[in-house]
């Protein structure tokens, strides 16, 4: 079966229409949301200043270039927080009370209602943040970007926020197994961290981890380092690699779960 | 007062059980406060190049080891708890019971406390004998002063926690509130970095705040880096910080409790 194309992009568009009237109908949360966001982010971004105090630069980065790599962190965590994790929160609901029956016999892809089903658009602040603060060090870099270097490090943000999204449906798909998996999302979101800094201040190991295991490298320091200049072949073959292991890894482990699922009512 | 010491041994038989039924999800809790690795990686990687205020890459690693260690033994959930409680109106029924809900919680988590030193033991283990030259012993006088501190920026997680969950019989917003708390916290208690790496200036105020006393103090004593003589004052203002909020929590118990029977529950 072929699948229908415009189906694919029309149902979570849907489902987003759905999230942002909900959000809507509490403003001031949503306001307040954005207030908070410019707290926790200050005190990210302070954390770092106080490197610099000290050094004029870190394992090879200066402070607008480490400010790079947190602008794409703060712009991965929030869409992550905004479109991933709600959905591995309303799964393991689903699936305690069985009403991911209701789901799984809607006439649209699984996967593709699971991973669009709860939204949390307030979110999304963070993201601006990270835009301002990024556009801020774009200007502050000691070279001005070409245009190929900005292309490279859009695919290189792109393919490892598809990566991104591998993990967390490879997350949701232990909650089939464990049930009680409700805080793995803080362990994620924990180890997300470490995309705050550059690859380089890693050691050796970590560094492979962090590109492989847990993909925030690819999200966060990637495109920082295209940005710089300093992209090449090996890069972005590394990059897309990841992308294609975790897309096809967890569309996998997504049909696996599915075909073992014996639902809380049976 | 003597009913609570009578309770106090099925209390914690109760708690225990609990933290047992649910140990893989206690096991992953314990797992996510990998924060201080992280920024021990920053900071290991600007001591590369030499010290920074006195911390070389031997400081930094044994400072945020006992940060790991601090932080799991000054756990508190109580905002989560309290705040679903009054969300939901599950307070209600605990509120008949002859004990305080607020006491219930605090024994619980001093329980699960247990546990969590059960999972980190063998990791403090490994990792001292992976690498011996972190542990420095402290001297007894400030051994001893850690474990009082240790206690007392518990007692302040609790309270400040139990303080913002409490705002949810008045506020609908609590949680994103202790966000802001918490970013400030993050910053300001020696969980980012050692506070001796802030500029000169602020390091009076940063001792008057409460924020190092819920995690910098304890840490410092248990690394070695505050000798004994020094902390007492600290842990001075620590225990004033301690009886402020607790009368402060016990005012808003109070009023908020009424608050709460206002509309019904």
């Amino acid at each position: 079966m072929v699948p229908d194309c415009g189906r694919i992009l029309r149902v979570p568009a849907a489902l987003l229409r759905i999230s942002l009237a909900t959000a809507m109908q509490y403003r001031s949360d949503f306001i307040f949301e954005g207030l908070t966001g410019v707290v926790r982010t200050g005190a990210t971004v302070a954390a770092l200043l106080l490197v610099y105090l000290h050094r004029q630069e870190v394992a090879g980065w200066t402070l607008p270039e480490a400010l790079l790599v947190m602008a794409f962190f703060l712009v991965m965590s929030s869409v992550v927080q905004a479109f991933f994790e709600p959905n591995l929160g309303a799964v393991v609901e689903q699936i305690r009370q069985g009403t991911l029956d209701l789901l799984l016999m809607k006439p649209a892809d699984a996967q593709l209602l699971v991973s669009a089903s709860r939204m949390a658009p307030a979110r999304l602040w963070d993201a601006l943040a990270g835009i301002g603060l990024g556009a801020w060090c774009l200007w502050h870099l000691p070279t001005r970007p070409g245009a190929d270097d900005v292309l490279v490090a859009l695919a290189l943000f792109a393919c490892g926020m598809v990566a991104m999204y591998g993990l967390w449906i490879l997350a949701i798909c232990t909650s089939f197994k464990f049930v009680r998996v409700d805080n793995l999302r803080f362990l994620l979101m924990s180890v997300s961290d470490a995309g705050r800094w550059p690859l380089a201040i890693f050691s050796g190991w970590v560094r492979v981890l962090l590109v492989i295991v847990v993909p925030v490298g690819v999200v966060t320091s990637f495109p920082a380092m295209a940005l710089r200049g300093a992209w090449t072949v090996h890069l972005v073959l590394a990059a897309a690699g990841a992308a294609l292991l975790f897309a096809v890894g967890s569309r996998l482990a997504w049909k696996r779960s599915l075909a073992s699922y014996t639902s809380a009512s049976s | 007062m003597t009913h609570l010491f009578r309770a106090l041994p099925t209390l914690f038989r109760v708690g225990f059980a609990d933290v047992v039924a649910y140990r893989a999800e206690m096991a992953i809790w314990v797992l996510t406060a990998t924060m201080p690795l992280i920024m021990l990686a920053l900071w290991n990687a600007v001591a590369a190049q030499g010290p920074v205020a006195g911390f070389g890459q031997v400081e930094m690693a044994r400072y945020f080891a006992a940060t790991l260690v601090v932080r799991q033994l000054t756990g508190a959930w109580i905002l989560w708890q309290l705040n679903y409680l009054i969300r939901t109106g599950g307070l209600s029924p605990l509120l008949l019971r002859p004990l305080n809900p607020l006491t219930y919680e605090a024994v619980s988590m001093v329980v699960a406390m247990h546990f969590r030193m059960v999972i980190l033991a063998p990791l403090v283990g490994a990792l001292l004998w992976w690498r011996p030259e972190l542990w420095k012993a402290p001297g007894w006088a400030a051994f001893g002063l850690f474990f009082v501190s240790v206690a007392l920026a518990w007692l302040l997680s609790f309270l400040i926690q139990a303080l913002f969950a409490m705002l949810a019989f008045w506020l609908d917003q609590s949680m994103g509130l202790f966000g802001v708390w918490f970013a400030a916290w993050g910053l300001l208690s020696g969980y980012f970095a050692p506070t001796a790496v802030f500029p000169a200036a602020w390091k009076p105020i940063l001792e008057w705040l409460p924020f190092r006393g819920m995690l910098a103090v304890p840490v410092e004593l248990l690394g070695g880096f505050l000798s004994a003589r020094d902390a007492l004052p600290q842990i001075g203002i620590q225990l004033g910080w301690t009886l402020t909020l607790a009368a402060l929590a016990a005012f808003t118990w109070r009023r908020g409790l009424r608050r709460y029977g206002a509309y019904g529950a």
